[in-house]
């Protein structure tokens, strides 16, 4: 849009409420655009003061919200990042009178204003660390301001189906969401999920476009893997991995990050061609891959020493670090099988495959293993203690991987 | 958690804003991604099936593997064909070794 003042400026956005251009109207209170530096040019110093010559000049809140988009503009292009959050949140505030007294026709301007103040709040406290105050109370009221826009969305009871608030539920979660894992503040999140699920009225999720249902099933795997509960996680990462956008790589990779070792746990290695698109994801799991196909317990310590730091970044190393039991288990498997699978195998033999893989044990600590292993639904056998023998099912004694029930329940 | 974490406004209190958030990244439940990269904005709203990897699964549903037709998963990776130094190495030795112990039942 070509440089315009602020008289234009206000009947441009009359026009846009008229026509309910939802897009437009977003497009019009973006901070960066070229109509935003035009009106700094024409108010020099702009102070609400100033500007409230302009109150009462267009339906109410819309003239207040044109007056706080000035402001927004002028601290942003004077690098004041902490008073431009501030005064987008006041712009955002009075933004929810008209939308919460319309249809949900404004979303798009809902979005668009809201991810400018995560913007402004990361900057903002960036700032204000540069400034020696450390904190993240920006990003902390960014992540308020933006739970108020989700009860805005849910409380929609008289729009039309089609056009209800409520369609914005899931991109204004995903916001909320993004905001607490940046603050490490993520046990706040428990809060919001509580309300979709106390909120039966919000349509279902696979009814929102899919940008909404991938950020939305990332966070909720993520939240899931944090808690400890693989099963779900690996359940919302797997649907955000196939819902989401081919192009959309670096979102992919981060899927795919976690998706992965969960994967690996149900016996799902990732196959060439993946990890050939993938080649962050090729180097970080195939040393990993590569020892348990083997049962190289040797390789599989070494790749989790390698990449320690990394993992533990990640919130990974205790995950991989079970990992190491598909290792194990894969050991014995080959032993079995160097045995013509023999069913009664001493214990003294899978003591030595494990000395063989470079495993220290005594042949007590051996034992404990093999009882572990079939304790974990690995082998499927006894151990006779007396004499030393584990005598293994004559059918299926390594059951495959993939077939385990409950292939998290031992982490 | 102290209530530090909130209250930053006063000179007195910055020096403490930083422990709190120590106190976070101890926490596993509480995990700490790679500081400056997040899950990004979508350059489009929405997409259809042939822009996503759905278009490997032949029409299944996500989350299986291989053998049911998502060529992006191996779940038949552990056949009894083994044939690498590792394997022969532990072949030789175990069947040296088991040779002079129990024989294999037969049923």
């Amino acid at each position: 849009m070509p440089a315009m003042n602020f008289s234009t400026f206000l009947m441009t956005i009359a026009a846009a409420l008229r026509e309910e251009e939802g897009p437009q109207l977003a497009y019009l209170l973006k901070p960066v655009e070229e109509h935003g530096k035009s009106l700094i040019k024409e108010f020099r110093n702009p102070t609400r003061q100033s500007l409230s010559y302009y109150e009462g000049s267009m339906e109410s809140p819309w003239d207040e919200i044109a007056i706080q988009y000035v402001l927004v503009v002028n601290h942003c292009a004077k690098r004041r990042a902490i008073e431009a959050f501030k005064e987008q949140c006041t712009l955002i505030s009075l933004f929810f009178r008209y939308f919460s007294s319309n249809t949900g026709w404004t979303l798009p301007a809902l979005f668009s204003i809201l991810r400018d103040l995560r913007d402004l709040a990361f900057d903002a406290d960036l700032e204000a660390r540069q400034r020696g105050q450390g904190g993240t109370d920006n990003m902390e009221e960014a992540a308020r301001v933006i739970s108020k826009a989700f009860s805005n969305c849910v409380t929609d009871r008289q729009s039309p189906k089609n056009e209800s608030r409520r369609w914005g539920v899931y991109y204004v979660v995903g916001l909320i969401l993004k905001s607490y894992f940046r603050v490490k503040r993520i046990s706040l999140s428990k809060n919001i999920l509580r309300a979709i699920d106390a909120n039966p009225d919000i349509p279902p999720l696979h009814l929102f476009p899919r940008s909404h249902q991938v950020t939305y099933r990332y966070y909720l795997g993520m939240l899931s893997f944090l808690n400890e509960d693989f099963a779900k996680s690996e359940q919302e990462l797997t649907l955000a991995f196939y819902h989401c956008h081919i192009g959309a790589r670096s979102n992919l990779e981060r899927i795919l990050t976690y998706l992965i070792p969960l994967r690996i746990f149900r016996g799902h290695l990732p196959s060439r061609e993946l990890l050939d698109k993938f080649p962050v994801m090729d180097d970080l799991w195939s040393p990993f891959i590569t020892a348990i196909r083997k049962g190289d317990i040797r390789a599989f310590d070494s790749a989790l020493e390698r990449f320690e730091r990394r993992l533990v970044d990640l919130n990974l190393y205790l995950t991989l670090e079970r990992a190491r039991e598909l290792c194990i288990r894969e050991l014995f498997r080959r032993a079995f099988v160097a045995l013509q699978k023999s069913t009664r195998i001493e214990v003294s033999i899978f003591h030595s495959a494990l000395q063989i893989a470079g495993e220290e044990v005594s042949v007590e600590e051996a034992e404990c293993l093999v009882a572990n292993m079939i304790y974990k639904g690995y082998m499927r056998g006894y151990i006779s203690h007396e004499r030393q023998i584990v005598v293994l099912a004559a059918a299926n004694a390594f059951p495959s991987l993939a077939d385990r029930a409950s292939p998290y329940a031992s982490l | 958690m102290s209530a530090a974490a909130s209250s930053s406004k006063t000179a007195e209190t910055t020096a403490k804003v930083a422990e709190p958030l120590k106190e976070d990244e101890s926490q596993p439940a509480l995990g700490v991604l790679e500081e400056d990269d997040e899950f990004e904005e979508f350059a489009v709203a929405d997409w259809d099936d042939a822009q996503t990897n759905l278009a490997h699964l032949g029409g299944n549903p996500p989350g299986a593997a291989k053998s049911k037709g998502d060529k992006l998963w191996e779940d038949n990776w552990d056949d009894d064909d083994i044939e690498d130094d590792f394997s022969v190495q532990l072949r030789q030795e175990l069947t040296k070794k088991g040779q002079g112990g129990v024989q294999p039942m037969q049923h």
